[in-house]
């Protein structure tokens, strides 16, 4: 099973900070102790990491609600 | 928090012998709490409803109140007896509950309801959807169960099914003894192919001894077949053991490892401790009782630590006294892996009720319905130093994922006015209206009913 693959338009994004194009690495995500992988696009220089709608609103809310107590 | 005491704590109830309304207070015992009452007629009630760690003052979840939506009966007499749901109630429905006959083909000596062959007629299936209509109407889209008597003696079960989902309901789950599931081939998928969803299977031990005692009679291998036809015919089950002092409280691990052995058809186990209402060997004294706190650690003790007490937590719906829940997901080494924040929310700030109701329509929807195809294997014990993809810690938790709760129902002796209103779980009664499941069950020590003399149906234990 692969990692969520960040599509070519995320990758347009430049770090506002940095200015630096985002680049495809590697990244751990936490939430309520659990911790996740997934490859996602980062600024070279800062290390910004770049989320975008359909990931937070889609995997991201998804793990969410799993974790959560009933 | 876990360092105060249990401090008295008034709330209202009635009395186990006439029903009257009374006041009560929870009364600390040294590790326990008990419900005291006092009638002017019929004098003390006191019955022990907590009982040891996690302490009874720290299981909390505060809710702000959500009063129905849509009210069908106005204050006139008070709590409890304006049920339909009344402006005063403080939650909505999570779980509709329609009895759809009487009839049941058990005689366990243990029974809500006293359910049974001498049934009166069922109710028609017209009247039956337009109850339902008129229910989603009032709660908005809630989970639906249908239970009984025992609802696969309806010749067209089916069809109620298909209906239900026509107008509305998402998620449909058959409340049974599993009797017809095993035996009838094809008769599960039917039930599936019509929009079930699921099968809360009454499920009490894992040895005939059990049945013998709660249901009168041998139904080990009835159950096993049921859950094999629930698979052939996707669909997800939840084991759900009501709960006897003396009789199957040695048995919390082995449902616990049974269910884990046939997940992930088996979606989840459910307890549920005995309650005194309906059929009932005898009036209960407080070695009949088990509690919430008891059936934790008897988990943990009984699977020599699968799970622990601080995994579960208390529930965002129902009132937190009600029930307690975990989520887990098992690992390639045969462990579990507790997934959620466990008994942590206790101090969190009161969030509406409402809310909580709709995360637990939606999360036992997806949790007790059949896992999705592509399961994945299981992940090993996951370590910090090599967490899992994204991608493949939701697979793993879509189809994997088992739910291990308890719910303890309120009897006339047990009953606490301040939890039956923030209930989520409503009877749909044949006038249409919607009552608390434990108010409607509800029986005074002398076998006179609450509410179902009413025109209620019957209910049963599971």
């Amino acid at each position: 099973m692969k990692a969520p693959t960040p599509r070519p338009e995320d990758f347009a994004w430049r770090c506002r900070q940095c200015g630096e194009g985002m680049v495809a690495a590697p990244v751990t995500l936490e939430y309520l102790g659990n911790q996740f992988t997934a490859e996602l696009p980062r600024c070279p220089r800062c290390g910004l990491v770049y989320i975008s709608e359909e990931l937070a609103l889609g995997k991201m809310a998804e793990v969410e609600q799993l974790l959560e107590d009933k | 928090m876990s360092a105060l005491a249990a401090a008295p704590e008034p709330t209202a109830s009635l009395c186990p012998v006439c029903l009257a309304r009374v006041p009560a207070v929870y009364l600390p015992r040294g590790d326990q709490v008990w419900l005291v009452k006092t009638c002017p007629e019929h004098g003390q009630s006191a019955v022990p409803v907590w009982r040891g760690a996690p302490a009874w003052q720290t299981w909390q979840r505060p809710k702000t109140p959500s009063p129905p939506p849509l009210a069908f009966r106005q204050v006139e007499h008070g709590c409890p007896h304006d049920c339909g749901l009344c402006p005063e109630h403080r939650q909505h429905t999570c779980t509709l509950l329609l009895e759809v006959t009487q009839a049941c083909d058990l005689a366990c000596p243990v029974c809500f309801a006293s359910a049974g062959a001498a049934a009166g007629p069922d109710p028609s299936r017209e009247a039956l959807a337009a109850n339902l209509a008129r229910a989603i109407s009032a709660s908005g889209p809630c989970n639906l169960q249908l239970s009984g008597g025992e609802p696969t003696l309806r010749p067209d079960l089916p069809e109620i099914i298909a209906e239900a989902r026509r107008i509305g309901y998402g998620f449909v789950q058959l409340n049974s003894n599993g009797l017809r599931l095993g035996r009838e081939p094809g008769y599960a998928r039917q039930l599936a192919q019509a929009g079930l969803a699921s099968v809360f299977l009454q499920f009490d031990g894992t040895h005939d001894g059990v049945y013998r005692i709660l249901r009168g009679r041998r139904l080990f291998a009835d159950k096993l077949k049921a859950i094999t036809a629930c698979k052939d015919a996707g669909l997800g089950v939840v084991l759900v053991a009501t709960v006897a002092p003396g009789v199957n409280d040695g048995e919390l691990g082995a449902l616990l490892r049974l269910g884990l052995g046939l997940a992930p058809t088996v979606r989840g186990l459910h307890l549920q401790p005995i309650a005194y209402f309906g059929r009932y060997p005898h009036p209960p004294g407080p070695g009949d009782r088990i509690t919430l706190p008891e059936l934790m650690r008897g988990l943990a003790e009984q699977s020599e630590g699968l799970v622990r007490p601080e995994q579960f937590s208390p529930p965002g719906c129902e009132n937190a006294r009600c029930s307690f829940a975990g989520n887990f997901l098992p690992t390639a080494e045969g462990g579990l892996r507790s997934l959620g924040a466990g008994a942590g929310n206790c101090c969190a700030p009161p969030r509406p009720a409402a809310e909580g109701a709709r995360q637990t329509i939606a999360r036992q929807a997806r949790q007790w319905s059949a896992p999705p195809q592509d399961l994945g294997s299981l992940l090993p014990s996951i370590t910090p130093d090599a967490p899992p993809s994204l991608d493949l810690f939701l697979q793993n938790a879509r189809g994997h994922g088992f739910s291990i709760s308890a719910m303890a129902f309120m009897d006339a002796w047990t009953l606490d006015l301040e939890r039956a209103r923030d209930c989520c779980i409503h009877v749909l009664t044949p006038t249409g209206d919607l009552v608390p499941f434990c108010l409607h069950n509800l029986t005074s020590s002398q076998g006179q009913p609450l509410y179902r003399h009413l025109g209620g149906g019957h209910a049963k234990i599971s």
